[in-house]
């Protein structure tokens, strides 16, 4: 299980005439992911999703609060959560003047995953997101689609336990995002925990089991979308999440 | 230690197979044969220069029978006009250089560029004589054996191989080029691997794998290192080659011998490796903070420039190496190249400046680590 407790993080916003202003993008972020389970993290640009989930991936650390997996914590056990944890967002590149397979066979070398089996899970993982014919090519030569999904597969290489997915079908055709949405489900399916960040509210409510929503750095409902739905007497989560806020201004 | 290696696995890969990264390896080294062949060739068409391109000298008044003799012994094409007549030929290129008089005072006039210098050491060498001439026919008149006064002092030149001008110059341009080569080299791949993989955004998948801070800088730096260490070797092995061609072909060389000593080789690939060691270092540590790729580069500049300013300094004022300025970095390496040039490196201070290298690659590595773990470094923007 995943628990995220009273989490902030601060920033400092440089403003004109170099005057610095303190501002929490995260104030009191709490929450727990279960296994088998797809929990969305909704909100519009600039909610604070992001810095969420880079704590979360350990890239940032919390000014406050802690994050907990399955009793493990960054400061004692990151190398440990790390080798369990696959991170991919809508922003994260890969190198481009490497191939897929030298890719995927480096992450092998860096999980630790031993030479036969590291050869079997990429020929299982290319053949499931149809990769086999641009596995050898150079990144730089792939298509925007061919480059996430050979992200996706980075990710699946060493067989983690939670996945954490942040606007990770951001500018892909229709194709390669119901590749992603597929192959999260199909994780679900295997007990992982899974994070997924996007301000499609449409996605969301198609994938996700529970859903929270964050406005300006809080938490403004918890909840499945049914529930969500139900609380604020609307049809889909976009209205619902206008009704929290208090109208597409409160925004 | 399995990450550190496949860190500098993943870092290599890239760097050689970016052909800017492989061109910046290699631009500078290339440039040192073109360096010591073209220096070469014009000194020594310095030296051949025919005496034909420069002798034509115009005099604004009438010369003796005795002057024009002597003048012609020397060579000299004398044109004889008018002075206004010869400021026009000297503008049109008709004279090399044209000489007028008051009363005793003869004047050279000209411009100073490289044949009016040629042909005014020739003018100078026939006033030389002909100021010799009358000495002799004065002291002769007033019965006074002239050679007694004139020859009362005789200079015979007796320069050791050492003393080769030409062989000096070229051989501290070719270690001053290599040292720019190896700062070069650093330069672009740091750049590269540090600004170039946060804009490129790349450091954001990295600093999910499970690797260590210190084993992603550390790796880094060595392969940015083993960059500056190759451009270093192949400059050397370019400059030996060089050397050894150009001592056979010029005559400027004759009697002296290019070639570094086997301890001169070994001396040199030990600066060239404390030199590239460092000079990465602070190259990474430099462009680490910077959120761009140009913003790097415009950083990197002043390194750039500091580390060329004690090496011009050092070889232009001609300062002997000693226990303290070994442990000064930079200006170490440069005395270090002048004594092997000199054949006569100390070993305390090759080990000064080893000791120091090290003590500065430890530090700037302490604060590279520190940075890579600070948020303001990995997310400025």
């Amino acid at each position: 299980m995943l628990k995220v407790y009273n989490v902030k993080k601060k920033f400092i916003k440089y403003q004109e005439k170099g005057q610095k202003k303190e501002f929490f993008a995260n104030d009191g972020i709490s929450f727990e992911a279960h296994e088998g389970e797809i929990l969305g993290i909704l909100g519009p640009n600039g909610a604070g999703k992001t810095t969420l989930l880079r704590m979360i991936a350990g890239i940032l650390e919390p000014t406050e609060g802690f994050i907990d997996f399955d009793g493990m914590n960054y400061k004692q056990n990151e190398l440990t959560i790390k080798s369990n944890l696959a991170y991919l967002s809508g922003n994260t590149k890969v190198y481009k003047t490497i191939s897929a397979y030298e890719l995927l066979k480096m992450c092998c070398d860096i999980y630790n995953v031993s030479k036969v089996e590291a050869e079997k899970r990429i020929k299982e993982i290319s053949n499931s997101l149809e990769m086999e014919s641009f596995l050898y090519n150079r990144i730089e030569n792939l298509s925007t689609g061919q480059t996430q999904r050979v992200n996706i597969a980075r990710c699946l290489i060493h067989d983690p336990k939670y996945y954490i997915f942040d606007e990770a079908t951001s500018g892909l055709d229709i194709i390669s995002s119901q590749i992603i949405l597929d192959f999260i489900k199909k994780e679900r399916n295997r007990g992982k925990i899974v994070l997924y960040s996007t301000h499609y509210m449409e996605e969301a409510e198609n994938i996700c089991d529970r859903v929270i929503m964050i406005n300006k750095g809080v938490i403004i409902k918890t909840g499945t979308p049914e529930e969500i739905r139900k609380y604020t007497k609307t049809t889909n989560l976009r209205d619902a999440f206008f009704a929290l806020i208090g109208g597409a201004k409160g925004e | 230690m399995n990450n550190l290696k496949n860190i500098l696995k993943k870092e290599l890969r890239e760097m050689f197979r970016d052909t800017k990264s492989l061109a910046m390896m290699l631009i500078i080294p290339i440039m040192i044969p073109l360096l010591i062949f073209g220096m070469s060739a014009l000194f020594e068409s310095q030296i051949n220069m025919p005496v034909t391109s420069y002798n034509k000298i115009g005099f604004s008044y009438e010369l003796s029978d005795e002057e024009k003799d002597l003048a012609s012994l020397m060579n000299i094409d004398v044109v004889e006009m008018s002075e206004d007549e010869l400021i026009n030929d000297y503008r049109d290129g008709l004279v090399d250089l044209y000489v007028t008089k008051e009363d005793n005072k003869y004047i050279l006039n000209g411009e100073a560029n490289e044949t009016s210098s040629y042909a005014s050491s020739l003018v100078e060498t026939y006033f030389t004589a002909y100021k010799e001439a009358l000495q002799a026919d004065y002291l002769e008149n007033n019965n006074v054996d002239s050679s007694e006064v004139l020859d009362i002092i005789t200079i015979e030149k007796n320069l050791t191989e050492k003393d080769n001008f030409y062989a000096s110059y070229i051989t501290t341009y070719a270690f001053l080029f290599i040292i720019m080569a190896i700062t070069i080299s650093a330069t672009y791949p740091s750049t590269d691997t540090t600004a170039g993989e946060k804009e490129r955004g790349t450091l954001e998948t990295l600093l999910t794998f499970p690797i260590k801070s210190q084993e992603i800088i550390i790796g880094k730096y060595l392969s940015v290192s083993l960059s500056s260490i190759i451009t270093g070797i192949i400059s050397l092995i370019l400059m030996i080659v060089s050397l050894a061609l150009v001592n056979d072909i010029f005559e400027i060389y004759k009697g002296v011998d290019l070639m570094l000593p086997t301890s001169g080789i070994i001396f040199s690939l030990v600066a060239i490796i404390s030199y590239s060691l460092l000079i990465s270092g602070l190259c990474i540590a430099i462009a680490s903070k910077c959120k761009t790729f140009k913003e790097a580069q415009s950083a990197l500049t002043p390194l750039t420039f500091i580390s060329f300013f004690p090496s011009m300094i050092a070889f232009m004022i001609d300062i002997e190496s000693s226990a303290l300025l070994s442990l000064i970095p930079f200006l170490n390496f440069t005395l270090l190249f002048e004594d092997i040039l000199a054949g006569s490196v100390n070993i305390l201070h090759l080990s000064l400046m080893v000791i120091s290298s090290i003590i500065v690659i430890v530090i700037v590595l302490t604060v590279i680590i520190k940075q890579y773990k600070s948020e303001k470094v990995l997310f400025a923007n």
